[in-house]
């Protein structure tokens, strides 16, 4: 058996393994998931190895770039949180990213806030019926959903419908996601039974 | 009555073996149930045809293991079909097990004949999330001083030219999570105001629509493997997502009807259980 066919064969058991869950919790799939986390973890950490050595110390030792030395640093520093006696030093690189994370995340006031609030407010007229009612449906959809999160005074008549209708525009989002959800399990299935078909068994081209 | 109850009662590996049986059959003999092409693929489709011979791409891998047979399809066809036009590809990933996928693409494409460094190259993966694509963002080299296979950047022709992520002619992006199309567009189209295309795994793909209406996406491939099986049609490339429609289209009628059957065993539960009580 060539190494090519040996990691079909892997490939097949390893699924048989995992899907074997479905039948009843054994060990057999315990054995697989267990196989399955330490791969995870084994290609996540030479993939971080090989990261850190070509972009911080390749540049440090070939280029003498010493400007990589400062996040070399910082990176380190995070590992004190290992200790006891030193922990607080991790505070300082962890504020530092906080911060980063935070000014970058002000760009979400352009990107997240001003231009959907531009793109929500649409005019009627649109081409066919089809376009106007869509344009009703965002329109009106998008006020309701809002109605339902006010919180601050005390609802009249007409707030309270809008509130249910807000109510009612997302369920129809949430069974939107939860529709997606249940295609993107099923394309996994699919996916794998291509492979036992395709790849294992060479019933399919 | 005795029926739902029994129904009520089934063990759910028959619902399994079933949702076996039926995935299984049409992907041995296909039933070629049509598939739509919907807008948001017919923009992400006439996005890439407007680009011209030796235009370049950033395609960008940020998907995991997990979320890859809903996603790795449609980066592979937005590939194909780039290539076919003679643009050039830049790969790269903010996603560690998405460079596993770009590795496999560049093997691919550089066995059907695509030069590396001309026609296609990796730039490899950067840790850091968000951080890390504004840093990419504002200057590639900085961020990437070498490809994966640690030659500079400027040594490789594709890389004329491009200094920041606003000098590729469009970006199409590929998520399963953080990061993905939002973070994509907070730092690089807000600032350069590049083309960006998304696909997205099927969960994510409606709360990713408002980004395309608003424009700020100008193609989005919100319905997983489905949306790639789009892409296929439209661009007369059929492939591994198209042959999967049928056993996802009767896949999904199994689980409906599953649904509607458990909602029906619910309204009929409680209406027994309130005569119950009166009686």
């Amino acid at each position: 058996m060539d190494l090519a066919a040996a990691k079909v064969w892997a490939g097949a058991l390893c699924t048989f393994a995992i899907y074997s869950f479905l039948w009843k919790e054994n060990r057999f799939f315990r054995a697989f998931q267990n196989l399955y986390v330490g791969l995870a973890a084994g290609y996540s950490l030479v993939v971080a190895f090989n990261t850190l050595k070509r972009q911080a110390w390749g540049p440090l030792t070939e280029a003498g770039e010493t400007s990589v030395v400062i996040p070399m640093l910082l990176g380190v520093l995070l590992f004190t949180r290992l200790s006891k006696q030193y922990g607080w030093i991790a505070r300082y690189p962890m504020a530092l990213l906080m911060g980063i994370g935070s000014a970058l995340s002000m760009k979400a006031i352009e990107s997240d806030f001003v231009r959907q609030i531009q793109a929500s407010i649409i005019s009627l007229k649109a081409p066919g019926i089809g376009g106007v009612f869509n344009n009703l449906v965002l329109s009106l959809g998008t006020a309701f959903a809002l109605v339902y999160f006010f919180f601050t005074f005390k609802p009249n008549k007409a707030s309270q419908i809008a509130g249910r209708l807000g109510r009612w525009v997302l369920m129809l989002c949430f069974g939107a996601a939860f529709g997606s959800a249940v295609q993107g399990r099923l394309s996994l299935l699919i996916s794998q039974m291509q492979f036992l078909l395709r790849d294992w068994l060479k019933i399919i081209s | 009555m005795d029926v739902i109850k029994w129904f009520g009662n089934l063990d759910r590996r028959w619902l399994y073996a079933l949702l076996l049986f039926v995935v299984v059959t049409p992907l041995i003999s296909p039933l070629g149930i049509p598939v739509d092409v919907t807008e948001a693929t017919a923009q992400f489709v006439a996005a890439v045809e407007k680009l011209n011979p030796g235009d370049r791409m950033l395609l960008v891998f940020d998907y995991s293991i997990g979320g890859g047979p809903d996603v790795d399809p449609q980066a592979q066809i937005v590939l194909a079909h780039a290539l076919s036009k003679g643009v050039r590809v830049v790969e790269v990933a903010f996603v560690d097990t998405g460079l596993n996928y770009a590795l496999k693409s560049i093997e691919k494409w550089e066995k059907a004949g695509k030069v590396y460094g001309e026609d296609i190259l990796l730039l490899g993966y950067a840790a850091g999330g968000e951080t890390a694509i504004s840093a990419f963002a504002q200057d590639i080299a900085q961020v990437f001083p070498t490809d994966i296979r640690g030659n500079p950047l400027t040594s490789y022709p594709i890389m004329q030219g491009i200094k920041t992520a606003g000098d590729f002619d469009f970006i199409a992006e590929f998520a399963t999570g953080i990061p993905g199309p939002a973070e994509w567009i907070r730092q690089v189209v807000t600032r350069y105001n590049v083309p960006l295309g998304c696909g997205v795994v099927a969960v994510m793909g409606p709360q990713n629509v408002p980004y395309l209406q608003s424009g700020q996406l100008v193609g989005l491939l919100g319905g997983g493997l489905k949306s790639a099986a789009e892409y296929e049609i439209a661009v007369g490339m059929p492939g591994p997502a198209t042959a999967a429609m049928d056993a996802q289209s009767l896949g999904h009628i199994v689980v409906v009807l599953f649904v509607v059957a458990g909602n029906l065993l619910f309204f009929v539960e409680r209406k027994e259980q309130k005569a119950k009580k009166r009686g």
